[in-house]
């Protein structure tokens, strides 16, 4: 009988250890991905723009080297590239596809610049037209020498404006604003950039 | 303090250590697991053009869904290295008159060595990948294995795209191949 209770209580004692060392390892995970994604954030604050100096750089720390790893792989390093990126308005709120964005600034001093919207896997937005970002080649400038274009889900007037990015008619939307050579002055400030405003244009679906 | 108990203890403070450990371990094999993905899968993907050693991916449009945050105004060619035996040789020679960059990623996911058309003179490339450098020339990976990753800026004018198309196609890649092998494109 005693020996039954002592195998009894061995088993229960391996099961709860094993229990115990594999939510160590699901907690050691999943903090790790939260971090990664949720809690810390890396790179510069630029407006509601943010842009990681160290994306591509063998300087990067781990933490950063991961984050880009999973949200902007295969990024270039500053010197070549700049990325500013956002998923958030000039209020600081979420972008979301229901809604309808005008982003308008100067265009960024840059050899060539584009304007990507990307959906919440950081791909692109599905759209009959295949017309996924604006460019410093796309843009029409006003007489202030500012662009404007529109993010939001295809509406009648969308087809046949070439500044509508088109997204679904639902999720997060992430911004990518990338700088190709841009100048010197802000390679070695990007935190000075003008950034593009994001401004919610009348009511969510 | 029964034995029992202090034997709990030590396992909930070995666990603690464990939560650490796997922590850092995930935050820094993320990087290279995603790497591995891409060079492993994108070796083995049959369905992509290649010539001379070269992967020709189609313009990018939201069926590519491969590597996160592709740019549609871009149009790309990709090789992919492995230093175990040979030195990895790459070759350009183009008057593409836009934007263009080769960039060389190690497996960790740096991006260790990049070269464009503002710094190149007469669109010539001619470099070697090594893992230790016998001469100035060489490129160093800081990893065994890696990728190149070419991008050349386009628009939706076919005259653009079909000189982006020519310039992606005088790229060779590959084991320390002959000059011979470049002009003829073996």
């Amino acid at each position: 009988m005693s020996v039954d209770i002592n195998t009894h209580n061995r088993r229960r004692q391996i099961i709860l250890l094993s229990g115990l060392y594999l939510l160590a390892v699901a907690l050691g995970v999943g903090s790790a991905l939260l971090w990664l994604t949720k809690v810390g954030v890396s790179g510069e604050r630029v407006g509601t723009w943010r842009v990681n100096l160290l994306a591509g750089s063998r300087d990067a720390d781990v933490y950063t080297r991961a984050r880009i790893a999973l949200g902007a792989v295969l990024a270039l390093n500053r010197s070549e590239t700049l990325y500013y990126t956002t998923d958030h308005d000039d209020n600081g709120v979420t972008l979301r596809a229901e809604c309808h964005y005008r982003v308008e600034g100067l265009p960024p001093p840059a050899r060539w610049w584009s304007l990507t919207a990307y959906d919440a896997d950081h791909f692109l937005f599905p759209n009959d037209l295949k017309r996924y970002s604006v460019s410093s080649e796309t843009v029409r400038l006003d007489n202030e020498g500012r662009f404007s274009a529109t993010i939001g889900a295809p509406t009648n007037s969308s087809q046949s404006d070439a500044s509508w990015i088109p997204t679904s008619r639902s999720g997060v939307i992430h911004l990518t604003l990338r700088l190709y050579s841009a100048s010197e002055a802000v390679q070695h400030a990007p935190g000075l950039l003008a950034t593009p405003s994001i401004r919610r244009v009348g009511a969510c679906q | 303090m029964s034995d029992q108990k202090s034997q709990w203890i030590r396992h909930f403070i070995l666990a603690a250590l464990v939560v650490v450990l796997i922590h850092g371990l995930t935050i820094w094999a993320l990087p290279r697991l995603i790497m591995d993905r891409i060079i492993t899968g994108g070796s083995a993907d049959l369905t992509l053009e290649r010539a001379g050693g070269v992967i020709l991916p189609p313009p990018t449009d939201h069926n590519q869904r491969r590597i996160v945050m592709p740019s549609p105004d871009l149009l790309y060619a990709v090789c992919f290295f492995d230093l175990s035996d040979t030195p990895f040789r790459v070759t350009l020679e183009t008057d593409y008159p836009r934007y263009w960059s080769i960039a060389l990623y190690a497996s960790t996911s740096d991006n260790f060595f990049v070269v464009s058309d503002k710094n190149v003179a007469g669109g010539k490339v001619d470099l070697t990948v090594v893992r230790s450098r016998q001469a100035e020339s060489q490129v160093v990976s800081p990893t065994r294995r890696g990728m190149l990753l070419m991008r050349l800026l386009i628009n939706s004018d076919p005259e653009v795209r079909k000189k982006a198309e020519m310039a992606r196609r005088s790229l060779r890649c590959g084991p320390n191949f002959e000059t011979q092998d470049v002009l003829f494109g073996t």
